[in-house]
């Protein structure tokens, strides 16, 4: 999961929400059970202190020792259950303590100065006799309950650690379970963001279908949240296809109607014997050469990036072999092809045919008998988008001096004057393959020819 | 021999005719598709030079619809089109050979002799029939060796017999492919050219098959 994606930002806010919910939500839950545990222990102590405050404080001159023992644990000594009666206003008379407590002394939270809540019992924590932590509670009374009379504080502790212990045992339960549940959202958050987002993979597999020429539009039954994007998308695709046809068919009819009337003054001016007619012919072979390199440059720019136009080779290769033994038909060239069915140009028809057809016109015009056309498909990369055709053509004709090679490419060279053709053919096949991030480039052919090797983005 | 040239641009219509016509051909125009449809439907050409952006109907359908009613005759597309889908389109349709404009004039009458030749099953540009030797190139005829003054009609029978040599050619088929579509039609002209090109290279060559028309050959009269 890439940190600048969706995917990333959703599960990101969903995983944060949960890291901060869930500890809150064990803090509180721990809290809540803590008081409630230690209320109700504190109802046991309370309960205690109240029982052995009406035994020991019925009316008569000194307290008694309660009779009754409501926790066996009173007796046995340092059991962490205590009970210390002690008179407050005189200080030396003798205090009253539980067996358990044996000779020790529990302080009091009276003379600690502790507040007392609403109920006029003071609690407080101490250590015990064995160091052992106790909650005490102390209630003040006389005898009789009556008022002016000297006051006794009744005292009762309980052992807290097994308190503490049950707190902590369940501290540890809780955070476990709250673990495990944090675990289980994270992992639903996972698969709900993946099959939330699941439409936006599909959207990109179906761009990607779009680019290598699989589909036309972007196809599948998609949520109505970007079913407007979808819709939209197609008809960019659309308009763009049309803009790119309607460019193309401008620039045609502008061909037509420059050609024309540019062959006209031609023609007229080779009729004009003398300087003047020389002048104008020469001059409109100008024109008509930049006619031709523009016309040519400016159907190259109307179809930049052109998404999802694939053409198969096969056919467009058949084509023009059948279209230029025509043409050529008095030179009686064998023009072999080797090129494998499958064979895919990502690119337009029309350029594929421009390059293919100057190259074999070429060759055409040169070759003794043979013209070999070889098409070459790299082996499947998986690296689809970077696959290179290789076509290779070769004639067996004179062949090109490694110097002249250079010059042969550029705008309007031709080494022979004598051969018809405006000398455009090679510049534009090489403008034409760059444009697809390809090439072109010349060699010695092996029979001594000419030959030309063409790279181009495969589908 | 006999050329349509459908042509929409004036201009160029005119300096195609006129070209055609200095070098020998009869030559017949049209300005427009329907014409031009018209007239390779019901005359017979030698070839014809067919534009492809014509008013009323465009170039290939005519060409489709001429090969499809089983009109031979060669064509030569003559367009500004000059992309590669337009030629193989152009000569899928049943083109012969496609020229983009702009051409230079003596490239397309190369061609046109190429195509004249080519449906005569000559190979070379220089056609002999025994001492007499048609240049095509420069539309000249000897008769060994030593240059024939002629005129052009004269010229023009003569170069369709050398064409067609040793085959019978009737006395219809020289009229229709010697003159344009609105010269006055008398066969009788026929014989009087004849009769002068008789007189000017050796009075054998040409032969009358009686009933039939004529023949040019070297060899000797056959019955």
């Amino acid at each position: 999961m890439r940190l600048n994606s969706l995917a990333f930002r959703l599960f990101a806010t969903a995983a944060a929400w949960t890291l901060v919910v869930l500890p809150l939500a064990g803090i509180i839950i721990y809290g809540l059970y803590r008081d409630d545990v230690q209320a109700s222990f504190d109802g046991q102590l309370r309960k205690l202190v109240n029982a052995i405050t009406v035994d020991s404080m019925a009316p008569g001159s000194a307290p008694e020792a309660p009779e009754n023992l409501y926790e066996p644990l009173f007796e046995v000594t340092h059991s962490g259950w205590y009970w210390q009666i002690t008179p407050l206003d005189k200080p030396d008379a003798r205090k009253l303590v539980s067996p358990s407590l044996a000779s020790a002394i529990l302080p009091s939270p009276a003379i600690e100065k502790v507040v007392p809540d609403v109920s006029g019992a003071r609690w407080m924590d101490v250590l015990g006799p064995k160091g052992e932590p106790l909650r005490v509670v102390e209630v003040i009374d006389t005898l009789g309950h009556e008022p002016n009379k000297p006051r006794y504080s009744i005292l009762v502790a309980g052992p807290i650690d097994w308190l503490e212990h049950l707190v902590s045992n369940f501290r540890n339960r809780l955070t476990t379970a709250l673990a495990l549940a944090g675990l289980g959202l994270v992992a639903v958050t996972l698969f709900q963001v993946r099959f939330g987002l699941l439409p936006l993979r599909q959207i990109g597999r179906g761009l990607a279908d779009i680019r290598s020429g699989k589909a036309n539009t972007l196809q599948g039954d998609l949520p109505a949240e970007i079913e407007p994007l979808q819709l939209e998308l197609n008809e960019l695709i659309h308009s763009n296809q049309e803009i790119v046809d309607r460019a193309r068919r401008h620039v045609g009819n502008l061909a037509h109607a420059l050609k024309t009337p540019l062959a006209v003054i031609t023609n007229e001016a080779r009729e004009e014997k003398g300087g003047f007619g020389t002048k104008v012919a020469e001059q409109a072979q100008i024109m008509s050469d930049n006619v031709s390199h523009y016309l040519d440059r400016a159907r190259m720019a109307a179809r930049v990036n052109v998404i999802g136009r694939v053409t198969p080779l096969a056919p467009v290769v058949e084509a023009l072999v059948r279209a230029l033994q025509r043409i050529h038909h008095e030179k009686d060239v064998k023009i072999s092809v080797q090129c494998p069915p499958d064979a895919r140009f990502r690119g337009e028809r029309q350029d594929l045919e421009e390059m293919l057809g100057n190259l074999l016109d070429n060759a055409c015009k040169w070759a003794r008998k043979n013209i070999v056309l070889v098409v070459e498909v790299p082996p499947d990369t998986g690296h689809a988008h970077r696959q290179r055709l290789t076509i290779t053509v070769s004639d067996d004709g004179p062949g090109v001096a490694d110097a002249e090679r250079a010059t042969i490419a550029k705008r309007g060279m031709r080494l022979d004057e004598t051969k018809p053709g405006s000398g455009l053919g090679l510049s534009i096949v090489t403008d034409l393959a760059q444009s697809y991030g390809g090439s072109c480039e010349l060699a010695r052919g092996p029979k001594g020819g000419l030959s030309v090797c063409l790279q181009l983005p495969a589908a | 021999m006999r050329v349509l040239v459908v042509e929409d641009d004036k201009d160029l219509n005119r300096q195609l005719v006129a070209a055609l016509s200095e070098s020998g051909y009869a030559v017949d125009s049209a300005g427009d598709g329907e014409e031009g449809y018209f007239l390779g439907e019901t005359e017979p050409y030698d070839v014809v030079i067919l534009d492809l952006g014509l008013p009323k109907m465009d170039g290939i359908s005519i060409l489709e619809q001429w090969r499809r009613a089983d009109r031979k005759m060669p064509v030569i597309i003559l367009t500004a089109r000059d992309r590669w889908s337009d030629k193989v389109a152009g000569m899928d349709a049943g083109a012969d050979d496609y020229l983009a404009k702009p051409f230079h004039m003596e490239e397309l009458l190369a061609r046109v002799r190429a195509q004249v030749r080519r449906a005569s099953g000559h190979a070379k540009s220089e056609i002999e029939c025994g001492p007499l030797r048609l240049d095509t190139k420069t539309a000249r005829v000897t008769c060994a060796g030593l240059q024939i003054k002629l005129t052009s009609h004269e010229y023009r029978l003569l170069a369709y017999l050398m064409h067609h040599n040793g085959r019978v050619v009737s006395r219809t088929e020289l009229v229709e492919h010697l003159y344009e579509q609105d010269f006055d039609r008398d066969s009788n002209t026929i014989e009087v050219f004849i009769g002068r090109l008789r007189k000017k290279i050796p009075i054998d060559l040409i032969q009358t098959v009686r009933g039939l028309g004529y023949r040019l050959s070297d060899e000797p009269e056959q019955g």
